[in-house]
C-alpha cells in the first residue's frame, strides 16, 4: 500500500484549505474505515491524505446552551464513558459502546462515522432521533444540516467536495424523555448491526406519550425514521401491547437486503423485534428505570 | 513519496522516511525489526497487531504509521523490563493462557490497557475488554484467569 | 520425586511467546529474499485456453513467473494422486494455483500476478455433494479412472471414496422396532482458522534446500517436495519455527515445493507469506460439509436396535487425505452405542470448491451433531429422558462395535454421568434455558515416531525429536517424561523439534498423535540413557544396576541414600568415555483386533484404538424472537486413559469446547453458484470472542488404556470439540421445541426452525 502525499494541517483552517487545494484528497482521523477498506482492496488509498487526528479542540464533548456538542474527533471510547453523554443522550452511549471493538471504539470517531456513510452505522440512528445536526465547514464557511440529510446513499454523503464535518450538536430531549439504542447481533464483541433501531420517547405527567422518534438501521442505504412507529406511539400509553402495535409498522421504513449476514425475510422479522424493544427501553428509562448501558447487552440475546 | 518521522517505540526514537500508506504494523515489523505485533487477517478483526498508542489499545494493520509521529508507542516488546517479565506476562505463564502464542503479544496489549485503566476488574470485564483479540486455542478460560491474577487490584 | 502429572509445568517455549521475541515463519528474513505470489484460479471450473506471462515478467522487480510446464510432470495425493502444482488444462477450485511470481517487494509481487493473461473456457460449477452424485453429472476430474489410487479406495466418478459399514440385518430390525425415527441433517464447511496464516520461506545451499515452513507435519511436506521437485528426501529439510496454530489447516504437503522452485529458478530466499482471504479459499484442509441421513430403530425399554445411515461428505476439488473420511464418519454416525443392526453407506464428492482435508478430529463434530441430535429425537419418540437413553446404550468394557471390535476398560458411562452432575442436570431453569447433552468418541492413532536423548558433559540434556509444537504444549511437555525416567528435573531438558534434519520421522501435530507415539519414543530414548547411567553408576558406587535408583538428580544406592553420585558427575565421567546418547522409536502398540467382513472401502477406521470418550453437558439460552443463542456454561467430561500434563490437557479442552460452539454456532462457509466462498474473511466468518465464551469445568475420567501412550494415554487434543455442536443443538431444541437441521446453527435458522420458516 503505497500512498502519495501525507499532510499533517496544524488547524482546522489549514485542514480546509489542504481539501480544496488538492483535488481527491481525503481526511483521515482513526483510520479505521479507510485503511480497513484499503488493506480489504475495497478502495485505493487516496492520492493525497490530510492527517487531522491532531487538530486541537475538534474532540470536545461539551454543552453549548442546553444541547451537546460533540466535535468531529470525539471517540466512541469518550463518548460511550461521558456522563453528560449517558445521562441525557443515552442512546448515544448505547451505540458507541458497541462499535467494533475496544481498539476501534479507541480510534475511531464520531466524525469518521459520520462520513463513511454506512447504512449499518451504530451512532447514525441515535443522532436522527435526537434531531441531531451536523456541522459542515468549508473555507467559504459553514452550514449545519440535519443528520438524515448528511447520508445520500451507502458510503455516500451530501458534502460537497472540500466541506468537512467538525462536529454535531445535539438538542437536548425534552424532560421526561428517555432513549435507547438496539442492533441485533450474533456475538458479543466485534459486530456489525445486522438490523437495529434507536428510540427516543417522551412521556407526558399523566404517562402517556407526549412524543416519540423511531429510527433504524441496517434496512434501508441510510439510516430512516419510521413514521407510522411515531404516530403509532403518540398519545399512546406505553404498555407492551402499545408499543409492540408501534414496532409492528415499521415496515414503512425498512426495505431490508439479504447478505451473507441475513436475508431480507428475516431482517424484516426482526426489525420490528428490535425496534419493539429500543422503543420498550426508552420508555422505560424515560418513567426513570435504570437500564444499564448498552442496551443492547441488556434486553438482547447476546445479554 | 516519503515523508520524515520519528516514531517512539518502547522508548527509543527511530527515525523514519516512510510512504504516505504505510501502516504502523509494517513499520513495526519491518523496518523497526519488532516482530511482535503479528499481521492475523485482512479487516481488523483478529487483534493479534495490537499496540498501545498513547496507552491506548490500537490494531496496528489499519493505523498509518504517519500518524503515530510523536505518540508513545509499546509493543508486547516493551512489556518486560531490565530482564524481569511483566506481572501479565507472567501470570501468562503460570496460569497456562499460552499454547500457539500467535495471539499472545495483542492479547497482552489489550490487558494492559485495560489494567492501567481499571486495576481491578470483573471477569465480564476482563473478557469484554478482550473482545477483540481472537485466539483459536485456548478457549479464552485461562487468559482470562491470567488477567485476573495479574491485576494490581486483586 | 514429583510425578510428571504432579509438577506444575510452565512450558519451555513461554517466556519467548510472552516477550513477543519468539519467530514465527512470517517474522524471518533473509538477505536477498524475494516475495512470492500466487495467481489464483479466475473461476471455479473452467479450463485454461492460455496462460501469457510476458506482461508479468517484464515488470520490474519480477524475477520469476511460473506455471505448471516449469516444474516436472508428477500427480501427488495422500491417498489419490489427482492433484499437481499448478494448475494443468483445467481448474477445479478458485484457490487452485494458476502461476507463481518471485519479486523484490510482495506489492510487485502481487502486481505481476494480476498482469499474469489467462483464457479460460468456463465449464459447469458442481458445488452441490448430492448432484455431484447424480447420473449425468459434470465430473470434476474427467480423467479419475486414469489417477494412481489406493486399492482401498473404493472410487466411481464423482464419489471420491466410498464405504460402507455393515453389520446384523438392519431392515429386519427396523420392522421390528418398537419406534422408527428417520431425520436429515445437513453441516455446512468450515474451517480450521488458525490465528497464524500459512507462511514458508525457502533457500538453497548446492543442491538441498531448507524450507521454513508454518507446517504442522514437516516429514509429510518433506516428502511433498521431494516427490514433486523429484529429488531426493535427503535433499530437503523442513524446520517449524513457532507454529502459529494448525487444528489441521496445516496438516499436508501444501506450498513447500511452490517456494523452493521459486528459489531454485532465481537463485534467491523466497519468503510467501498468506492473507487472511487466501488463508480461507486457497489451502485444502478445510473442514468438510456433510449431508446425514440417519433411520434409527429402538425398542420401547429404550434398547436401540438398528441404525441406517446415508452419508455425502463434500470431497471440494482434489483429494487431500479425505479418502479415509466416509469410514471414519461412518463410524460417528454410528457413534459410542451398542447397536446390534447397524449399515451405514457414506461417500465422498468432488467439487469445485476448496479441498477438504482433516480438521481437528475429522467428521466428528459434524456426524456427532447429527447422531446426538438424533439420538434426543429418538428418545422423545418412546417418551424417554436422552441422557436415559444413552445411559442404556452407551459402550462398556466387553461391548463389541459395530466392526466387531471388543472393547478395553473404558470409562465412556462414566463421562456422560460426570457431565450431567457437573452441569446440574435436571435442576429447575427459566424458560428460555435448557440443558443438551452431547456423547462422541474418537481413535487414537498408533504409528512410528522416533527421538533422541543426550546428556552434555555438564549432565545437561536435549531431547531431539521429529515430533511438530503447534501451540497444544505436547512437545513442550517431553521433558516431564524423560525428567520422570532419569530423575532429573525437565527444566534440565532443553528440546530441539519440528526439523527433518535432526530428529527422526514423526508424523506431526496431527492425530492427537504426539505424546501417544512420539512421547513413547522419548521415553525408549531415555532408558537407553538410564541403562548407560546406571552402568556408570555400578563402577561408581559398586553396587549391582538392580540396586541403583535415578532421584532427585542423583544416582542411589535403594535404601542407603547416602551411597550416591549426582548424575551430573556422571554425566563428566561419560564426556571422556562413552557419549551419554538414547534413541527410541516407541514401537506402537498392537491394535485391537476387528472383523470388518461385512464393509467396503476399509481405510482403517474401522478399528478405534484407544479410543477416548467424551460427553459435553451445556446449558444454552435461546432469545426466540431473534433465535440469537448464547451458551451460558459448559460441563466437559472426558476420558483420554490418563492426564500426563493437566495444565496442557484442560487448555485442549477448554479450546475444543470453545471451537465446538463456534461450529455450533457461527461458524460456516457461505458458497456462492460461482463456487466461491462468499465469506472468505474474519468479519463474516465469525470465531468466538472471549466475550463469548462460557465458564468451563472439567472432569477427566481415569480408565488406562492397555493399547495406549505413556502409562495407558489416550489422543487428547482432537476430541474436545466432537460432541459440543449437538449438545447444543439438544439444548436450543429444548428451548425452542424445534430442532435445527443445518450446521452452523445459525440465529436465523434457529429462528425460522422455531417459527416453521424456511430459512
Amino acid at each position: 500500500m503505497s500512498g502519495g502525499t501525507y499532510l499533517e494541517p496544524a488547524s482546522l483552517d489549514e485542514a480546509l484549505a489542504l481539501l480544496a487545494e488538492h483535488d481527491g484528497a481525503a481526511l483521515v482521523a482513526g483510520g479505521t474505515d479507510l485503511v480497513v477498506g484499503t488493506r480489504q482492496g475495497k478502495r485505493t488509498l487516496p492520492e493525497t491524505l490530510v492527517a487531522i487526528h491532531r487538530l486541537p479542540d475538534l474532540d470536545g464533548i461539551g454543552e453549548d446552551g442546553g444541547a451537546l456538542a460533540i466535535g468531529a474527533l470525539a471517540t466512541h471510547d469518550a463518548i460511550e464513558r461521558s456522563e453528560l453523554v449517558r445521562g441525557r443522550w443515552t442512546a448515544l452511549a448505547d451505540a458507541s459502546a458497541i462499535v467494533g471493538s475496544p481498539a476501534t471504539r479507541h480510534v475511531g470517531t464520531l466524525g469518521g462515522n459520520l462520513a463513511n456513510a454506512s447504512p449499518a452505522m451504530e451512532t447514525g440512528a441515535p443522532l436522527v432521533v435526537f434531531g441531531a445536526e451536523v456541522e459542515l465547514r468549508s473555507p467559504g464557511g459553514s452550514r449545519a444540516v440535519p443528520v438524515e440529510s448528511l447520508w445520500a446513499g451507502p458510503g455516500r454523503t451530501t458534502a460537497a467536495p472540500g466541506e468537512m464535518i467538525t462536529g454535531v450538536r445535539v438538542p437536548a430531549p425534552a424532560e421526561g424523555s428517555g432513549s435507547a439504542y438496539v442492533r441485533l447481533e450474533y456475538r458479543r464483541s466485534m459486530e456489525i448491526a445486522v438490523v437495529g433501531a434507536a428510540a427516543l420517547v417522551t412521556l407526558a405527567g399523566d404517562g402517556t406519550v407526549a412524543g416519540a422518534r423511531v429510527a433504524l438501521t441496517a434496512v434501508a442505504p441510510t439510516i430512516v425514521r419510521s413514521a407510522a412507529a411515531e404516530a403509532a406511539l403518540a398519545g399512546s400509553t406505553p404498555t407492551a401491547e402499545a408499543i409492540a402495535a408501534a414496532a409492528a409498522v415499521v415496515h414503512d421504513a425498512a426495505a431490508p437486503i439479504s447478505d451473507v449476514r441475513g436475508s431480507g425475510a428475516y431482517r424484516k422479522a426482526m426489525i420490528e423485534v428490535i425496534a419493539r424493544r429500543a422503543i420498550d427501553v426508552a420508555a422505560r428509562r424515560a418513567a426513570g428505570e435504570g437500564i444499564p448501558i448498552p442496551a443492547t447487552m441488556t434486553v438482547g440475546g447476546t445479554r | 513519496m516519503s515523508h520524515t518521522c520519528t516514531l517512539k517505540v518502547n522508548g527509543i526514537a527511530y527515525p523514519l522516511e516512510l510512504d504516505a500508506g504505510r501502516t504502523l504494523l509494517t513499520v513495526l515489523r519491518g523496518e523497526l525489526g519488532l516482530t511482535g505485533a503479528k499481521e492475523g487477517c485482512d479487516d481488523s478483526e483478529c487483534g493479534a497487531c495490537m499496540v498501545l498508542v498513547d496507552g491506548r489499545p490500537v490494531n496496528s494493520c489499519s493505523y498509518l504509521a504517519l500518524q503515530a509521529d510523536g505518540r508513545e508507542i509499546t509493543t508486547v516488546e516493551g512489556l518486560a523490563k531490565n530482564g524481569e517479565l511483566h506481572p501479565l506476562q507472567a501470570a501468562f505463564l503460570d496460569e497456562g493462557g499460552v499454547q500457539c502464542g500467535f495471539c499472545t503479544p495483542g492479547m497482552l496489549i489489550s490487558a494492559e490497557a485495560l489494567l492501567r485503566r481499571n486495576p481491578d476488574p470483573t471477569e465480564e470485564e476482563v473478557r469484554l475488554a478482550l473482545g477483540g483479540n481472537l485466539c483459536r486455542c485456548t478457549g479464552y478460560q485461562k487468559i482470562a484467569r491470567a488477567v485476573l491474577a495479574a491485576a494490581p487490584g486483586s | 520425586m514429583a510425578t510428571a502429572a504432579e509438577t506444575k509445568f510452565i512450558r519451555p517455549d513461554g517466556k519467548d511467546k510472552v516477550t513477543g521475541l519468539g519467530r514465527y515463519t512470517a517474522d524471518l528474513t533473509m538477505t536477498g529474499m524475494l516475495h512470492a505470489c500466487f495467481r489464483y484460479a479466475d473461476h471455479a471450473h473452467a479450463r485454461i485456453r492460455s496462460i501469457d506471462t510476458a506482461r508479468a515478467r517484464a515488470l520490474p522487480g519480477v524475477f520469476c513467473v511460473m506455471t505448471d510446464k516449469d516444474v516436472p510432470d508428477v500427480r501427488y495425493g495422500p491417498f489419490v494422486e489427482d492433484r499437481t502444482l499448478f494448475a494443468r488444462d483445467i481448474v477445479r477450485y478458485e484457490g487452485e494455483v494458476v502461476a507463481a511470481v518471485a519479486a523484490t517487494t510482495p506489492e510487485i509481487a502481487r502486481e505481476a500476478a494480476a498482469l499474469i493473461e489467462v483464457e479460460y473456457e468456463e465449464l459447469p460449477v458442481v458445488s452441490d455433494v448430492e448432484a455431484a452424485l447424480e447420473d449425468g453429472a459434470p465430473l470434476v476430474h474427467e480423467g479419475w479412472s486414469g489417477y494412481l489410487a489406493s486399492d482401498d479406495v473404493v472410487r466411481k466418478g464423482n464419489d471420491a471414496s466410498r464405504s460402507t459399514i455393515v453389520k446384523g440385518d438392519v431392515d429386519a430390525a427396523l420392522a421390528s422396532a418398537d419406534a422408527v425415527v428417520k431425520e436429515r441433517y445437513v453441516a455446512d464447511m468450515s474451517h480450521a482458522v488458525p490465528i497464524e496464516p500459512h507462511a514458508a520461506i525457502a533457500q538453497w545451499q548446492g543442491d538441498r534446500v531448507t524450507v521454513w515452513s508454518s507446517t504442522q507435519v514437516p516429514y509429510i511436506a518433506r516428502s511433498g517436495v521431494a516427490t514433486t521437485l523429484q529429488i531426493p528426501e535427503g535433499h530437503v529439510r523442513i524446520i517449524v519455527p513457532h507454529l502459529g496454530g494448525g487444528f489441521g489447516g496445516k496438516c499436508e504437503f501444501h506450498y513447500e515445493a511452490h517456494v523452493a522452485a521459486l528459489a531454485r529458478a532465481t537463485d534467491r530466499p523466497v519468503r510467501l507469506v498468506f492473507s487472511r482471504s487466501e488463508e480461507f479459499f486457497a489451502p485444502d484442509h478445510r473442514r468438510e460439509g456433510q449431508v446425514l441421513e440417519l433411520e434409527t430403530g429402538v425398542m420401547k425399554d429404550g434398547t436401540i436396535v438398528a441404525r441406517r445411515g446415508r452419508l455425502i461428505l463434500d470431497n471440494g476439488a482434489y483429494s487431500a487425505d479425505a479418502p479415509f473420511f466416509p469410514q471414519l464418519a461412518a463410524m460417528h454416525a454410528i457413534g459410542p452405542y451398542r447397536i446390534p443392526n447397524v449399515s451405514v453407506d457414506a461417500s465422498l464428492a468432488y467439487t469445485n470448491t476448496t479441498p477438504s482435508g482433516s480438521v481437528r478430529a475429522p467428521t466428528a463434530p459434524q456426524a456427532c451433531w447429527a447422531v446426538e441430535q438424533h439420538m434426543d429425537s429418538v428418545a422423545a419418540a418412546i417418551g424417554m429422558d436422552p441422557v436415559e437413553l444413552r445411559r442404556r446404550n452407551i459402550l462398556k468394557e466387553g461391548d463389541t462395535t459395530a466392526t466387531n471390535q471388543v472393547l478395553e476398560p473404558i470409562g465412556a458411562a462414566e463421562t456422560l454421568e460426570r457431565a450431567v452432575e457437573l452441569i446440574g442436570y435436571g435442576k429447575d431453569l427459566p424458560e428460555d434455558e435448557a440443558i443438551g447433552v452431547g456423547v462422541g468418541w474418537w481413535p487414537s492413532f498408533g504409528g512410528p515416531s522416533g527421538a533422541f536423548v543426550k546428556l552434555n558433559g555438564d549432565g545437561s540434556g536435549t531431547i531431539i525429536t521429529g515430533a511438530q509444537e503447534c501451540g497444544t504444549g505436547a512437545v513442550m511437555a517431553l521433558p516431564l517424561l524423560v525428567a520422570e525416567e532419569l530423575g532429573m528435573r525437565p527444566q534440565d531438558f532443553s528440546i530441539l523439534a519440528q526439523d527433518t534434519d535432526a530428529g527422526g520421522w514423526d508424523a506431526g501435530a496431527s492425530g492427537s498423535q504426539t505424546t501417544f507415539n512420539n512421547g513413547r519414543a522419548v521415553i525408549e530414548a531415555a532408558r537407553e540413557v538410564r541403562a548407560q547411567l546406571l552402568e556408570l553408576a555400578e563402577e561408581e558406587l559398586e553396587a549391582s544396576r538392580e540396586d541403583i535408583e535415578l532421584v532427585d538428580g542423583m544416582a542411589r544406592v535403594k535404601g542407603s541414600p547416602t551411597k550416591s553420585v549426582p548424575i551430573t558427575k556422571l554425566a563428566e565421567t561419560a564426556q571422556g568415555d562413552r557419549l551419554l546418547l538414547g534413541k527410541g522409536s516407541g514401537s506402537p502398540p498392537p491394535a485391537p483386533d476387528v472383523d470388518a467382513s461385512g464393509c467396503t472401502g476399509r481405510l482403517g477406521m474401522e478399528t478405534f484404538a484407544a479410543p477416548t470418550f467424551i460427553t459435553h453437558a451445556v446449558r444454552v439460552r435461546v432469545d426466540r424472537e431473534t433465535g440469537v443463542c448464547r451458551v451460558l456454561e459448559v460441563a466437559a467430561s472426558h476420558d483420554c486413559g490418563v492426564i500426563l500434563n493437566p495444565v496442557g490437557a484442560e487448555g485442549q479442552v477448554e479450546g475444543g469446547v470453545v471451537m465446538g460452539i463456534g461450529m455450533a454456532m457461527l461458524e460456516g462457509s457461505i458458497i456462492g453458484e460461482d463456487g466461491r466462498q462468499r465469506n472468505p474473511h474474519l468479519l463474516d466468518y465469525k470465531l468466538q470472542t472471549s466475550a463469548d465464551a462460557p465458564p468451563i469445568s472439567i472432569a477427566f475420567v481415569d480408565a488406562p488404556s492397555p493399547y495406549g501412550g505413556p502409562k495407558g494415554s489416550k489422543g487428547t487434543g482432537e476430541p474436545p470439540c466432537v460432541p459440543t455442536p449437538g449438545a447444543i443443538g439438544n439444548a436450543i431444541a429444548q428451548v425452542t421445541g424445534a430442532r435445527v437441521h443445518q450446521l452452523p446453527m445459525t440465529p436465523e435458522r434457529v429462528w425460522a426452525a422455531a417459527h416453521g420458516v424456511e430459512a
